[in-house]
């Protein structure tokens, strides 16, 4: 049998391991939201009732995924990630908090919120309260959202630096953090090490507000955002160029720090994708983002032994052509149930190019609202389509979400481990 | 040629600016208000709806196009009203309980506004009740809910339901929208149809209260 970082190493080289490897809470796209967590976990009886369940990403409230739970649903895949959080205050000093539907959860010190008189909560930059809020969530929701802080701008005078100001080097501190992480998972696991560091992805939506800021600046909002992609390209450009000199300087930093004890990097978490269609021209995401992409990409080739991760959320076809051009080696969460992308489809196409990291069940559909039964059918026929030939671990389209039935997260993981034998069976 | 051949034009390109003038100019040079409305701004935005099926226009092309049409409708405004000019119908629009994501449904509101039709913005993280209230208030023929999250979806239910328990189901029809939903779902909970995009929300509305 083969350990775990090897089992991903052959299927990123595009070979069968022994069995399909499998991913849970590699990063904060591969995750599970902290009350299916402690759902999950109570499930499995590694806790008695009651047991907190940390929020290691307070944006998306991600819970914790536990060594116990990783040795439990045999997951081949461990993170790597920096001490900070979307609302830039580190995690630490951990105490306990309730979510909405009576999760018991335990989060960083500097979280800090209490209920406004209409119920919603909200988050402040590095918890400062001093702050403007830069993040809310409604009462009874599960998730916060960037509240947008846009201070008006000058058409004619926009500042690339406004919009740069949180992409710098990083840190001796967090050099050292990295290094020191990932000689521990390296030496004291036999995971494959998944790596997110920060500013490698070009304009992804969910950062530009910078919840993290407390007075930022330039454009955050997410409408002008979008809209600078078809009025302000050059502006848009200029912005990316900045950056990827940045990130250009931190990979060299990154690589010193980490070696190649690291296996995957997350170097894109821009959407692309509508469920119905392309979110922006291909045009645009040749002439804007392409040549950046394939920057930093190819700079990990040639220094590293690396393999780079895209996340897209919805349709993306008419962009993988592209995507396989940059350099990505990994193509996730692989929206099976949006337009144009039919698993048979994408495997055949694709299936020697690059690797589908996820795919596995459709988390808006089958795995929230459908029978156990229709968990197993969905994840036996995936595993039937991407296994063959290997460039295939297995993750739920996208984090799997709050409210979703244990029964059908419990058949999905059965399900991985009964079909998931290379061969695979017709 | 039509005299409203460029102010069209400026609503494809997304001018917001020129759109403006333009449209201030026409009302200066006692031009009838719903004539612009017919001649240049719906023109100009059927164009933008076109090119957005044909996949020559994309999210932020359409997202530009709405705020230049949005300027011009804003200024015609209150001459439609003064001038008594009815609408196609009647939309109040919100994002449902729980849910606090408005970007599709701000594009669906421009479009619809853009279609001819009266569009009452609800606003996000509406409550069941709060649409029966406001399609009461504003007489509405057509309501459109939004959702982004699979956690809000039952909220769409929640809100059929309202408008049953109310007696108003019959007086409404419902459309529903967001990135989980579907045709199948919309049947499922009852609502009277789904939009994949807000282009097709704009026929899908047509199509629905019968023009």
């Amino acid at each position: 049998m083969l350990c775990s970082r090897e089992r991903v190493q052959k299927a990123l080289n595009h070979q069968e391991p022994d069995r399909i490897p499998l991913d849970l809470g590699g990063s904060g796209l591969t995750g599970m939201h902290v009350s299916t967590v402690y759902k999950l976990r109570q499930a499995l009886k590694l806790d008695p009732p009651g047991t907190p369940v940390k929020i290691v990403e307070p944006y998306q409230l991600l819970g914790e995924i536990k060594p116990d739970i990783v040795e439990a649903l045999h997951v081949d895949v461990v993170e790597l990630t920096g001490t900070g959080t979307m609302f830039g205050f580190k995690k630490n000093g951990w105490k306990p908090w309730t979510t909405f539907d009576g999760t018991p959860a335990l989060v960083p010190e500097g979280f800090n919120t209490v209920p406004e008189t209409d119920g919603r909560i909200l988050m402040y930059p590095k918890g400062d309260k001093s702050a403007p809020p830069s993040g809310e969530m409604p009462k009874g929701g599960f998730y916060f959202d960037s509240i947008i802080r846009q201070d008006s701008f000058d058409e004619d005078n926009l500042k690339i630096e406004d919009n740069i100001e949180e992409f710098e080097l990083i840190s001796d501190e967090d050099l050292d953090f990295y290094s020191v992480e990932s000689k521990r998972l390296f030496e004291n696991t036999d995971k494959a090490i998944f790596a997110s560091f920060p500013g490698l992805g070009f304009g992804d939506i969910a950062l530009v507000p910078a919840p993290w800021l407390k007075n930022p600046k330039g454009i955050r909002d997410i409408e002008e955002w979008y809209v600078s992609l078809a009025s302000r390209r050059e502006f848009v450009k200029e912005i990316f160029e900045r950056q990827c000199e940045i990130a250009l300087a931190n990979l060299d930093k990154l690589y010193a720090a980490v070696g190649n004890r690291i296996d995957v990097i997350m170097m894109s978490g821009t959407d692309f994708g509508l469920q119905s269609g392309p979110f922006i021209s291909p045009n645009v995401y040749r002439e804007l983002f392409k040549p950046f992409n394939k920057k930093l990409n190819d700079w990990i080739h040639e220094n590293t032994s690396w393999k780079t991760f895209i996340h897209s959320c919805g349709s993306v076809l008419v962009f993988i052509p592209d995507f396989i051009d940059a350099g990505f080696d990994i193509l996730n969460p692989v929206q099976v149930a949006a337009a144009d992308m039919n698993a048979e489809n994408l495997k055949k196409k694709f299936g020697d190019k690059v690797t589908f990291w996820g795919g596995g069940v459709d988390t808006q559909d089958t795995l929230p609202f459908g029978t156990p039964d229709a968990v197993r059918a969905e994840v036996s026929e995936r595993i039937k389509i991407f296994g063959p030939g290997g460039g295939f671990v297995f993750n739920t389209i996208h984090n799997i979400q709050p409210k979703v039935p244990i029964e059908n997260v419990l058949a999905m993981y059965e399900t991985v481990r009964e079909y998931g034998n290379y061969p695979i069976a017709k | 040629m039509s005299q409203y051949d460029e102010l069209r034009e400026c609503i494809i390109s997304g001018k917001k600016a020129r759109v403006g003038e333009l449209t201030q100019q026409f009302l200066d040079e006692d031009k009838v208000a719903k004539e612009i409305l017919d001649e240049g701004l719906i023109p100009g935005m059927a164009v933008v709806g076109k090119k957005f099926q044909e996949g020559e226009y994309f999210i932020p092309e359409m997202l530009l196009s709405a705020r230049a049409l949005n300027v011009g409708l804003d200024l015609l405004k209150p001459h439609l009203e003064a001038s008594d000019v009815k609408p196609v119908a009647t939309v109040v629009v919100g994002t449902v309980k729980g849910d606090i994501h408005d970007i599709g449904k701000n594009l669906v509101s421009i479009m619809l506004r853009g279609g001819g039709f009266e569009v009452i913005d609800a606003g996000v993280d509406v409550s069941p009740n709060k649409f029966v209230e406001m399609a009461k208030e504003a007489n509405a023929d057509i309501i459109g809910l939004s959702a982004l999250l699979t956690t809000t979806m039952p909220s769409m239910l929640d809100t059929v339901q309202a408008f049953e328990t109310d007696g108003m189901r019959d007086k409404v029809k419902i459309m529903i929208g967001g990135a989980p939903l579907t045709t199948e779902y919309a049947e499922k909970i009852g609502a009277d149809g789904y939009a994949a995009n807000a282009s097709l929300a704009v026929e899908m509305a047509k199509k629905l209260v019968g023009v």
